[in-house]
Order: structure tokens, then C-alpha cells, then sequence
């Protein structure tokens, strides 16, 4: 099998989850309700736990240990989407991003479940479950504040307009396309965006929220292949900060 | 104010100054939770969650009362819906309080139990009938229990919002998150190690 | 987390003449047999008011305990410690939460209580108006501040209120990781390169005495009632879960080759009771009473977190199919 396709998409994925799940981390002890505190911080573990396994399967190729590739590079050398590394703001971005982000992620895993090379259909099938519990999470809180008063469903509205560009920046264009759907190894970023699309169509149309049309809406591309905003190298150096200040020690 | 430690605060603005007296406080209701920990034990009453509808009642309590070990299943239903009767004396049976004749046809009612101070309600079947008067006199004559009963809970079966066979896989890995457990964290070796070499 | 530095009322026994004798007796009758009091049972007034201003500053310690720790989760080194820090934290959020509802079965809303908390009405533990300036000092948290907490919440599981026990036990349960994770990362350091070793002993300096006072003051110089332990509201004294801890910690930090910085630390052979040099107790009072180092900083980050979590709630609020409170049942 082509194996750079292969890291390509598990650098792809170990690194999406594990910018979201730091970002999502920044709101243990700071949400709007306990309980909500409490949800938000089993997702930043859920979403590092699965970095953590696409790291053990990049090593199991060859690469470095999880740790060194985790918190050893910089922005340059990071696949995530820039969706995932924009700063938390306020509660109804922190929601609409992770409506979005964890809807393209379900789907992800569904496409990865399939697929021809078995490191990758494990996992798909493994974390399928997690997936599902932060998607009824997240569509939760879509259903309740996209149907709140007018104030709170205009918030809403904005910030999903906001949202848009960068929320299509995850499909940009993979330079393994090819490779990937011959080999049956993932069906791809353009059957992914699609079946996307359906899906947050069909969920905000239980809501007051609308969904512009989205060829009107200009993708922020870049972050797949180590160009990235100027939040990332910050929330990088941070992450690393400790491990990274005393070489060859263990913690 | 010592300079700010936690980057995640450096990010934010912090309110230093008093915040205005509410004139409402945005207190939310209360679910009421019950968790099966396996098939095919009962569920257990584990605690409340505040929330606003009962599916964000049931997301908070799958992360409240069931982030370690195995979970089947979640019921959780809004506290203000169930009823209670009053505590009996140790070793007499409730259930001696409420013997009227009673027609054991109508609505569904679940019912729970305490058999002991200080312990968890648990689910200990269903009955049918007219009102929950009714229902407790139906309970009586045929829920079977062991142990004397001290106090009942009860509840229209509806008004609980159950998880489903589908949601079974939201626990799927759960057991396997060793990190939330004190076993993952050894430390004999080391100690054992660091002392010899000193 | 909590320690023994529970803030009780002056206890008026005025307000027990007033009760209803008969029913006073059975009350203590049932306590004496080792039963469990219920939500629904009959009580004295006193017996609630203390028990709410208990739990409530036990609840209150765990959410703003979450954030001295909280300074290095962004931080913690490596997946190991990253995801182990995340769910301690979680934990202490989530006991703030079992907590909260304990004291609400006794008719105080939760909203009521942080309410008093953010005004300053209520009390929480000192410990945490102190800094975690490094990763080591968040480790010592999740070691020995965890296992000074646990020391008097395996007692309190014993004492007499239903709901606060059950609380308790599940409690207990999480801090069993708690501890084990904090001693791991612990041991870490102290057997680490020399930076991750002094790093370690400078954090230990600065956390001895607090820790200390953390389980309040000398049991003479606290006088509580003998009321509440005879209701079993409290069930150790100050000094007897400090000894508790210095017996069971003290060697094990020896045995990791750190030093504690006390040199009159010692146990008494005769007595079997551990002689050390007493915290500043002026100290405690004074950050107790809002003016330690970081007590500003703790209510305005909780502050913060109400307001620009208001909206939110008041959005769901809106939406609810229904408003109506009332109290949580057990
Ligand atoms: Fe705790
Ligand atoms: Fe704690
Ligand atoms: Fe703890």
C-alpha cells in the first residue's frame, strides 16, 4: 500500500485531534454550567486519547515515539486544520466549531471503518463510539441555542457565518487523493465534504439558523500542509513548554 | 494580584470588580439519574444534573456518573416528576402503609426502592394503574423483594428518557481510558530502583 | 478536596431549646445506632444550617481547587501527565458537582450557593489562594494537598447525613487515582535529572506550611462544638487527620530523597505523635479572610467564568420545556 498516503492522512488526523483537544482542554473548570465543564473535559481527553493512537500508529510505521511527535515539531511541520487551532473565544464558537469540526470528524470515522488498510479501519471502528457521544453533545447544543430567543440565535447565526470558511478549510485538497481511493484506503476529502454538507444541512434545519450557500463561502486552506494562522506556534511552544525544557528527561 | 500563572487566563479578561446582583438567579431544574453499570443489574439511582431539556440531561449524566468502567444504560428523569413516600421504620415494609384495594389497569409507573439507609434507590419494576395512590397498592401486592422496603420512589414511565441500544456504543472504550485509573500510575519499580542506587 | 479548616457557625444552642424534644431524641437515637439521616427525615435547624455551610465550602474548595492545577493543563509534559491532569481536574469539577447536590437535598439551591461564593459570603479552603508557580507544584497538589482530602473524606463518608456519604464514597473512589497519579509524578521528579529534582524540593518548601494549616487550627484553639460530633457532622479533629497525614506522607516523601523543612520534624517514639514546628496561624486567618496571594485572582477567574457563561444559561433557560426547581431528591 502507498504508504505516504497512509501518513499523510494519520498525521492529518493525530493532529486535528490533538490541537481541538488542547483547545477544548482550556475550558476544564471555566465553562458555563459544572456539568458542562465536565462534558467538555471528556472530550479534550477523548480527542488526545485519539491523537495519541494515530501517534502510535505513525511510530508503528516508522516515525518517532508519540511524545517527540507530539510536542517535537512546529507549526510548519503540523497537519491540522487551521479550524482546529483558532483560539476558544466565547461558548457559541466553541459549540459551532465543534458541531462542525466533530460532524466532518464522525463521518471521517465512518470512511476510515471502511477502509482497505487495517490500522486505519481499527481505529474508525474503535473510536466510532466516542464520535457518536460528542456528536449528540454537540448537536444538543445546536438544537438549544439555535432555538433560544432572537438575541441568542443571531449570536448564533454570526458566528456560524464566521465559522464557515474555516470549517471547509478541513477538506482542502489532499495531495494523496488519488492514491487514497484507488488503493481503498479512505474515500476521500470531496466524498467527505459532501456527505458533510447533507448532514449540517439536515441539522440546522431544525434550527432558526441558516446555512448560506456554500459555494459562496471561500475555504481557508493551508493548515494541511504546515501553513498556519499565527495561533498555533504559540499554543505549540505552550504545550511543549515543560517537556521540552530539559532534554532526554522523563516525566 | 500576583501576575497571572495559568495561560489559559492570560487569553481572557478577567472581571475584577464586583459582578451586579442578580435579580433572578439562572438556576436550572434538576434531573434526577440512574445508571446500569452491566445487563442485567438494575438501574441505580447515582445522583441529579442540572440541565434544560431531558437529552442534555442525559449527555451531562453520561459524563457525571459513567466516565469509568462499563455503563448499559442511562434513564434520567426530571426530579419534579417523581414521587416519594415517607421513610418506615428499619425491617417494616413499607408497602404496609398502602393496602387499599386498588384496579391495576391505567398508566405505566416505574418504581424504586431503598431497603437500606444510607444506600442508592433502585429500579425494582413496573406497575399499571389510575393514580400513583394506585399504583403504590399495586406495587405492594406484586413487585417481589427480598428485604423489607423503607422507602419508594415513583414515576410515569414516560416521563423517563432512556438511552437506547444504539447509544450502548458511546461506552464502548470507557474501560479502556486506564489514565482516569489508579492502577495506570506504578511507581514500586522506580522507588525501588532510585533507592538502590543510593 | 477539602481540608479540616471548615468554617462552622457559632453553634446557638438556643435554636436546639427551641426543637421539638421528643423528635430531637429519636433523631440522636438514629445517630447513635449508626443509621443515616434522609433527605426527608425530620432534623434540628441546627443540624441543616451546619451541614449546608459544610458541604458548600467542601463544594466550594472543589471548584476553585480546579484551578491551581488548572494553570498546567495546557502545559502537563507529554500524553501520560496531559491526559491524567485532565481527568484529575475533572474530577475535582465533578465532586463539586456531587457536593453542590448533596447540600441542595437540604433545601439551599446551587445557584444560592455560588452566588455566596462569588459575593465572598462563603468560606473555602486556604490552600488554594496559594500559587502553583511550576509543574511540580501542581504534582504536589494532586499528592499531598489529594491525600490530606482524603484523610478527612474517608472520615466524613462515616458521619451521619445520607446523601453526603454516598457522596463521599464516590469521591473516595476518584481520589484513589488522584493520589496515585500525583505520587507518580511525584516520584518522577524526585528521581529525575538534578533540575527536575530542585525543582521538586522548591515546590515541597513552598507548600510545607500550608499544608499544614490546611487541616485547620490546633484542636485547642478550635472549639467546636461537641454537638457536631456527637450529630456526627464532623468526625475527626484538626489535629487527628494532620497526624493521620504526617504519618502516612511524611515517610514517603523521605524515601524519595526529598527534605522537608522543618528541622524540629519528628515523631515522638512515646507518645507516637509527630512534633513539628507550627505554621503562621495569623497567616491563616488572614488568608482564610480573603488576602492571601491569590484569593483575588480565585474569585475574579470564577467571576469570570459566571459571566460569560450567563448568557448561555440564560438562552437554555429560555428554551426549557420547563423552569421549575425544586429540590434534588437524594
Ligand atoms: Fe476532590
Ligand atoms: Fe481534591
Ligand atoms: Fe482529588
Amino acid at each position: 500500500m502507498n504508504i505516504d498516503a497512509i501518513k499523510d492522512l494519520a498525521y492529518k488526523m493525530a493532529d486535528d485531534q490533538l490541537i481541538i483537544g488542547h483547545r477544548h482542554s482550556e475550558w476544564i473548570g471555566l465553562g458555563p454550567l459544572l456539568e458542562e465543564d465536565i462534558a467538555f473535559a471528556s472530550k479534550a481527553q477523548d480527542k488526545v486519547g485519539q491523537s495519541l493512537a494515530f501517534y502510535k500508529l505513525l511510530e508503528a510505521l516508522g516515525g518517532q515515539d508519540p511524545d517527540t511527535l507530539a510536542f517535537g515539531r512546529t507549526a510548519a511541520g503540523f497537519h491540522n486544520a487551521i479550524f482546529a487551532e483558532l483560539p476558544n473565544g466565547e461558548f457559541d464558537f466553541s459549540i459551532i466549531r465543534h458541531f462542525l469540526f466533530d460532524t466532518a470528524e464522525f463521518i471521517r470515522f465512518e470512511m476510515l471503518a471502511a477502509s482497505a488498510y487495517q490500522g486505519f479501519s481499527n481505529l474508525g471502528k474503535k473510536f466510532k463510539g466516542e464520535v457518536q457521544y460528542h456528536i449528540l453533545h454537540a448537536n444538543e447544543w445546536l438544537q438549544q441555542l439555535g432555538n433560544s430567543d432572537d438575541k441568542t440565535i443571531a449570536r448564533m447565526q454570526n458566528t456560524l457565518d464566521y465559522a464557515l470558511p474555516y470549517a471547509l478549510g478541513v477538506f482542502e485538497p489532499s495531495k494523496w487523493e488519488e492514491a487514497l481511493l484507488a488503493e481503498g484506503i479512505f474515500a476521500g476529502e470531496r466524498e467527505l465534504q459532501a456527505r458533510w454538507e447533507e448532514r449540517v444541512h439536515a441539522a440546522l434545519k431544525q434550527t432558526g439558523l441558516t446555512l448560506p450557500s456554500l459555494t459562496t463561502v471561500e475555504p481557508v486552506y493551508g493548515g494541511r500542509y504546515g501553513q498556519h494562522s499565527e495561533h498555533l506556534q504559540p499554543l505549540l511552544d505552550e504545550m511543549g513548554e515543560v517537556i521540552n525544557s530539559e532534554p532526554g528527561a522523563e516525566w | 494580584m500576583i501576575a497571572l500563572l495559568d495561560p489559559r487566563l492570560k487569553r481572557l479578561s478577567l472581571q475584577k470588580d464586583d459582578l451586579p446582583a442578580k435579580e433572578n438567579l439562572d438556576q436550572l431544574p434538576t434531573y434526577e439519574v440512574f445508571v446500569q453499570v452491566k445487563e442485567p443489574r438494575p438501574f441505580k439511582h447515582e445522583g441529579c444534573v442540572h440541565a434544560s431539556t431531558p437529552t442534555m440531561a442525559l449527555v451531562f449524566a453520561k459524563e457525571q456518573y459513567s466516565r469509568r468502567g462499563t455503563c448499559s444504560g442511562i434513564w434520567v428523569v426530571a426530579t419534579k416528576d417523581i414521587m416519594v413516600t415517607g421513610y418506615s421504620d428499619n425491617a417494616t415494609d413499607i408497602y404496609g402503609r398502602f393496602t387499599e384495594t386498588a384496579n391495576c389497569q391505567g398508566d405505566e409507573y416505574s418504581i424504586f426502592h431503598m431497603v437500606k439507609r444510607g444506600t442508592q434507590h433502585s429500579f425494582a419494576g413496573v406497575v399499571k394503574a389510575a393514580s400513583p395512590q394506585a399504583a403504590l397498592a399495586c406495587a405492594g401486592k406484586t413487585l417481589p423483594r427480598k428485604k423489607p422496603v423503607l422507602n419508594v420512589w415513583l414515576t410515569k414511565t414516560a416521563n423517563i428518557l432512556k438511552t437506547t441500544e444504539e447509544d450502548k456504543a458511546m461506552w464502548a472504550t470507557t474501560p479502556e481510558k486506564l489514565f482516569r485509573e489508579a492502577i495506570d500510575y506504578k511507581t514500586q519499580e522506580k522507588i525501588k530502583a532510585f533507592k538502590e542506587n543510593h | 478536596m477539602y481540608g479540616g479548616g471548615y468554617l462552622f457557625e457559632k453553634t446557638s444552642l438556643d435554636l436546639l431549646a427551641d426543637e421539638d424534644q421528643e423528635k430531637l431524641a429519636e433523631f440522636e437515637a438514629r445517630i447513635d445506632r449508626g443509621e443515616k439521616i434522609e433527605p426527608h427525615d425530620w432534623m434540628p435547624k441546627l443540624y441543616r444550617r451546619q451541614l449546608i455551610r459544610m458541604i458548600e465550602q467542601h463544594a466550594h474548595s472543589e471548584i476553585i481547587g480546579a484551578l491551581p492545577e488548572g494553570t498546567w493543563i495546557t502545559r502537563a509534559p507529554g500524553f501520560k501527565r496531559k491526559l491524567g491532569l485532565m481527568a484529575k481536574v475533572q474530577d475535582e469539577v465533578g465532586h463539586a458537582q456531587l457536593l453542590y447536590s448533596a447540600a441542595e437535598t437540604l433545601g439551599k439551591s446551587r445557584e444560592e450557593m455560588i452566588d455566596d461564593l462569588l459575593s465572598g459570603r462563603s468560606k473555602y479552603s486556604n490552600i488554594f489562594n496559594y500559587p502553583a508557580y511550576t509543574w511540580a507544584d501542581s504534582c504536589f497538589i494532586s499528592w499531598l494537598v489529594d491525600a490530606g482530602a482524603i484523610v478527612n473524606q474517608v472520615a466524613n463518608s462515616k458521619g451521619s447525613y445520607g446523601p453526603y456519604c454516598r457522596a463521599l464514597e464516590r469521591i473516595c473512589i476518584e481520589e484513589a487515582f488522584h493520589l496515585k497519579f500525583g505520587h507518580h509524578a511525584v516520584t518522577w521528579l524526585a528521581t529525575g535529572t538534578p533540575k527536575q529534582k530542585k525543582m521538586m524540593q522548591e515546590a515541597l518548601n513552598r507548600w510545607w506550611y500550608p499544608m499544614l494549616q490546611f487541616f485547620g487550627p490546633p484542636d485547642k484553639e478550635s472549639a467546636h462544638s461537641e454537638v457536631l460530633m456527637r450529630w456526627k457532622v464532623k468526625i475527626l479533629s484538626n489535629d487527628e487527620t494532620r497526624q493521620q497525614w504526617l504519618d502516612m506522607y511524611v515517610p514517603k516523601i523521605w524515601e524519595l530523597g526529598l527534605t522537608i523543612p522543618d528541622d524540629k520534624l519528628k515523631k515522638n517514639e512515646e507518645t507516637g505523635k509527630w512534633e513539628y514546628t507550627e505554621p503562621d496561624w495569623d497567616e491563616f486567618v488572614k488568608v482564610i479572610n480573603g488576602d492571601g496571594p491569590c484569593n483575588k485572582e480565585r474569585l475574579a477567574v470564577r467571576k469570570t467564568a459566571e459571566k460569560r457563561g450567563e448568557w448561555v444559561r440564560k438562552a437554555i433557560l429560555a428554551t426549557s420545556p420547563s423552569k421549575e426547581y425544586v429540590t434534588p431528591l437524594a
